[in-house]
């Protein structure tokens, strides 16, 4: 169970919030308004360097690092003096900034969970309807220009069709490829007749009237998860981010009354 | 612990951080997709793609305001349901069969990283205003673009953006996440995911971008990197493809597009800068780039109502585009147009075919999108704009384009975009990638309506009674074929199905090109077969009386009363005279239907002049690729 809570990306989200937050009671906010005193430590200029690094593709000359702290330093301190003077609180492209940070901060550690087959099978029990293959078609099909000779050819017994440039007959067409070659309106009406051996219809479709011998329709199941199992852990983590961003709102979200007066 | 958040923070500001991880794609999905799936005798179906696709790691697209990545495009285009940059749900009616993405090499990923990137570390004052541009609003972001487009076009780039060097290792990290996600999306027989990019040469804004596309998975295109293409010359890049074959013993193709405003540079009758063109570049062109994007939402280029004045469908998707280049930093002028459209290179290619022995222009065709939403969309009822500042809203239509902004181009000049469709034995990469390159391939401007052609010499109408389509590939060739002429007329078996969720067929037409007695190139529109043709519409002084027109305006509709659902000829020339080189194609004509204008019109209320209404009715069209037909050895002139 605590271990199940250890992994639980929420809960870094709210302790990663929480320590911050008591750091800053600690030490006070090393940007608050109050505070003079800016350091520059290895630690800090490795930053500096790394970030020019990954701009550039390689390290920084001493005299460029140098020029890099001179002009962090300067940022820095025109940054506090910014917040001293609060212009922070209604710049868009701050305020954007850190949203867009916070939303990430929330969905990176999804990104790179591992998961488990349990809660895969899990996901893909309770989402069958995105996993389901479209099940197949084996039909024999004669098409017609008009509904009238369609018919007269059902009630003569002699189906023959007029010709065409589509398959006669197809065994085992998966829906889909039905559905492309056939068209949507073919698809839809085929739906509502049960296989029989027997010619059956006309039915209407986007190049005119058909009629069909359905042999065969196979449904379509949910695969076993070994089957599918990228496509289901694929599917997973992206709703699995999106979720967890906006769980992560929640909580902050529920901590404030919004009034719209 | 406050260096840990900083840390983490910093990390979800860079790309590769965190992406790229995931489910491993199976060592089908990792390869070509040679021996993974059952393939059917001969090419049994049209596989539908996009080769043609820009995402956020596209420079211009992500400032444009782009957001979605490879990832949201891949599952658009398999069908699934994204969220559009702009906040609207994006589903395609039918999913596609592959999808090339293809975002630009030069400065790839950069626009994002200036965006992520912090601002104390960009140095470049030009790169800065941008970076501060592209956070201030979705409006200072598409300009701050523009600019970058212009200054592209000028050879302005600020040194820090396209240094190859740093481009490069830029480029590697995103690269290799990149194929690593086509690997897992490309699952063979049901979705195709090919690794591509754009190059976009562009000598002062003139358009000579190329899609390059790969065959083979990651093990084969994680070993290079896209090519930048600004400043470069086309050799190049055929030298980069060349040593990709050579290195990886993989296959790599490039597809010209938007020749249309390359102000008569992408196909001139010399080598680039004036040069005679040598046996040696022609046979490089025709050998690297089998295929042409003869139709994309930046217009279409099959032909020009100047270049072939005796077309009555001639000039479909070329308002606006014709005024210039691509930024329209300079003007068309006529003696540019021949350079400019693909049935005049064809004829180009005859003429060159003859001087050297070989034929540069030689190409089949394809459609695409070119879309910079991440998103496919090339129906008309469903546009999803050119870019992230187009995306359906109610402004779009009748607004100037960012590009020659106030010069004459607005939003109603863009096309919603074509397809490519390509005969293949089954959908994988190898299968899709050789049909490109043997040329078996159409172009449409959205519908999806089946083509299919075979020419040889002795086909007859009851040829149609049997299975046709093996007699076509054993006594034939099929769309992109070669005939070698043996003195008799070529004839040609033609079958073209409407799209079956679509409009209905008006005609079908055979464009023959070729090279008289004289030496002078000559072209000519064949109606082969159209509706109604025995009744209603038979001919009346050798023309063919219009198809009609069912467009309800203020609704955006029409009605398949008029047409045809199929169309069929057994067509013989009857213009073949013994050792002339010519070439046929297919242009498949629909009915007029609404373009997304009007779907526009109707969904946001809007009114539109006149002239724009007019202009939003069209008959959207197929062209399939080319069969030539060359003289006997001897009968030829060249060196061959």
């Amino acid at each position: 169970m605590i271990r199940g809570w250890l992994r639980e990306p929420l809960v870094h989200f709210l302790l990663a919030g929480a320590a911050i937050y008591v750091l800053i009671g600690w030490f006070g906010n090393p940007y608050g308004p109050t505070d003079r005193t800016i350091v520059i430590d290895a630690g800090r200029k490795a930053e500096i360097a790394a970030g020019f690094e990954r701009m550039m593709g390689r390290a920084p000359t001493d005299s460029e690092l140098d020029g890099l702290v001179k002009r962090w330093l300067r940022e820095e301190v025109l940054y506090r003096e910014g917040l001293r003077l609060g212009l922070d609180a209604d710049d868009p492209v701050v305020r954007r900034r850190l949203a867009t940070k916070m939303d990430e901060l929330a969905a990176a550690s999804a990104e790179t969970a591992g998961v488990s087959d349990a809660t895969l099978e899990n996901w893909l029990e309770t989402h069958p309807e995105r996993f389901v293959d479209g099940g197949t078609v084996s039909l024999d099909q004669a098409w017609y220009a008009s509904e009238e000779t369609a018919r007269a050819a059902l009630a003569s017994g002699r189906v023959v069709g007029n010709p065409i440039s589509l398959p006669r007959s197809v065994e085992a067409m998966p829906r889909a490829e039905m559905r492309e070659v056939f068209g949507l309106q073919f698809a839809e009406e085929l739906a509502k007749l049960a296989p029989a051996p027997d010619w059956q219809g006309p039915i209407p479709s986007g190049f005119g009237w058909h009629l069909v011998r359905l042999r065969a329709r196979d449904v379509g199941s949910v695969p076993p998860l070994a089957e599918i199992r990228q496509q289901v852990e694929a599917d997973w983590r992206s709703e699995t981010i999106v979720e967890r961003r906006e769980r992560a709102y929640r909580v902050l979200r529920d901590a404030y009354s919004v009034r719209q007066p | 612990m406050r260096k840990a958040l900083l840390v983490a923070l910093a990390c979800t500001t860079l790309a590769g951080c965190g992406s790229g991880i995931g489910p491993r794609a199976s060592e089908a999905q990792q390869g070509d997709g040679e021996n993974t799936i059952k393939l059917a005798e001969f090419p049994d179906r049209p596989y539908w793609g996009d080769t043609h696709l820009h995402t956020d790691i596209s420079v211009d697209a992500f400032g444009f305001g782009v957001r979605l990545g490879p990832e949201d495009a891949l599952k658009f285009a398999r069908g699934e349901k994204v969220v559009a940059t702009t906040g609207l749900d994006a589903q395609l009616d039918r999913p596609l069969d592959f999808l090339v993405i293809s975002d630009h090499s030069d400065a790839m990923g950069a626009t994002r990283r200036l965006y992520d990137a912090p601002r104390l570390l960009v140095g470049d004052p030009t790169l800065r205003r941008w970076h501060d541009m592209m956070h201030e609003s979705p409006e200072q972001s598409q300009r701050a673009v523009a600019e970058l487009i212009t200054a592209a076009a000028n050879n302005q780039i600020p040194e820090a953006l396209r240094d190859p060097v740093q481009q490069a290792k830029a480029t590697r990290d995103l690269w290799t996440n990149h194929v690593a996600l086509l690997d897992r999306y490309n699952e063979p027989g049901k979705f195709t995911a090919f690794a591509g990019f754009e190059w976009s040469l562009m000598p002062d804004g003139n358009n000579l971008h190329r899609v390059v596309m790969f065959r083979d998975g990651s093990a084969k295109t994680g070993q290079v990197v896209p090519f930048p293409g600004l400043d470069m010359k086309v050799e190049q890049l055929w030298d980069y493809m060349e040593a990709y074959e050579k290195n990886t013993g993989g296959h790599v193709l490039a597809i010209p597009h938007n020749s249309n405003l390359s102000n008569g540079l992408m196909f001139e009758m010399t080598a680039p800068g004036g040069v005679p063109m040598t046996a040696e570049f022609a046979k490089r062109r025709a050998g690297h780039e089998p295929v042409v994007e003869a139709t994309q939402i930046k217009g279409d280029s099959e032909t020009h109502p100047l270049l072939s004045p005796n077309d009555e469908f001639a000039g479909f998707g070329v308002a606006g585009w014709e005024l210039g280049n691509l930024p329209l930093t300079r003007k068309s002028t006529p003696d540019m147009l021949p350079g400019s459209y693909v049935r005049s290179a064809l004829l180009r290619g005859l003429t060159l075919e003859q001087q050297l022995g070989v034929n540069p222009y030689a190409f089949g065709l394809i459609g695409s999108t070119d879309s910079h939403t991440a998103l496919s969309t090339g129906d008309e009822a469903n546009f999803f704009g050119k870019h992230t500042g187009v995306e359906p809203r109610p402004g779009r239509a009748m607004e100037p384009q960012n590009l020659g902004t106030r010069e004459g181009r607005y939003g109603w000049h863009y096309l919603a975009g074509g397809y490519a469709a390509a005969w293949a034995r089954g959908n994988t990469r190898a299968e899709i990638f050789d049909a490109f390159k043997r040329r078996e391939t159409y172009a449409t401007t959205g519908p999806r309506m089946v083509l299919r052609l075979f020419a040889g010499f002795d086909f007859t109408a009851s040829d149609w009674d049997g299975d046709w389509v093996r007699t076509g590939y054993t006594r034939g060739v099929p769309m992109g074929g070669d005939l070698i002429d043996t003195g008799k007329a070529p004839v040609f078996l033609i079958s073209a199905l409407k799209d079956p969720d679509g409009a209905n067929l008006d005609r079908m037409q055979v464009v023959k090109g070729w090279i008289d007695a004289n030496g002078e190139a000559q072209e000519k529109i064949y109606d082969v077969a159209w509706s109604d043709m025995d009744g209603k519409r038979a001919r009346v002084a050798g023309k063919i009386p219009a198809v009609g027109d069912t467009v309800d305006r203020a609704n955006a509709s029409y009605t398949n009363t008029i047409g045809a659902a199929q169309l069929r000829a057994t067509w013989t020339d009857p213009d073949y005279r013994s050792g002339q080189r010519a070439f046929y194609y297919v242009r498949l004509i629909e009915i007029p239907t609404p373009r997304w204008v009007l779907f526009d019109a109707k969904r946001f209320g809007l009114k539109l002049p006149e002239e724009v209404i007019e202009a939003s009715v069209a008959q959207e069209r197929a062209y399939s690729s080319p069969v030539w037909l060359r003289p006997a050895a001897k009968a030829g002139t060249g060196k061959t």
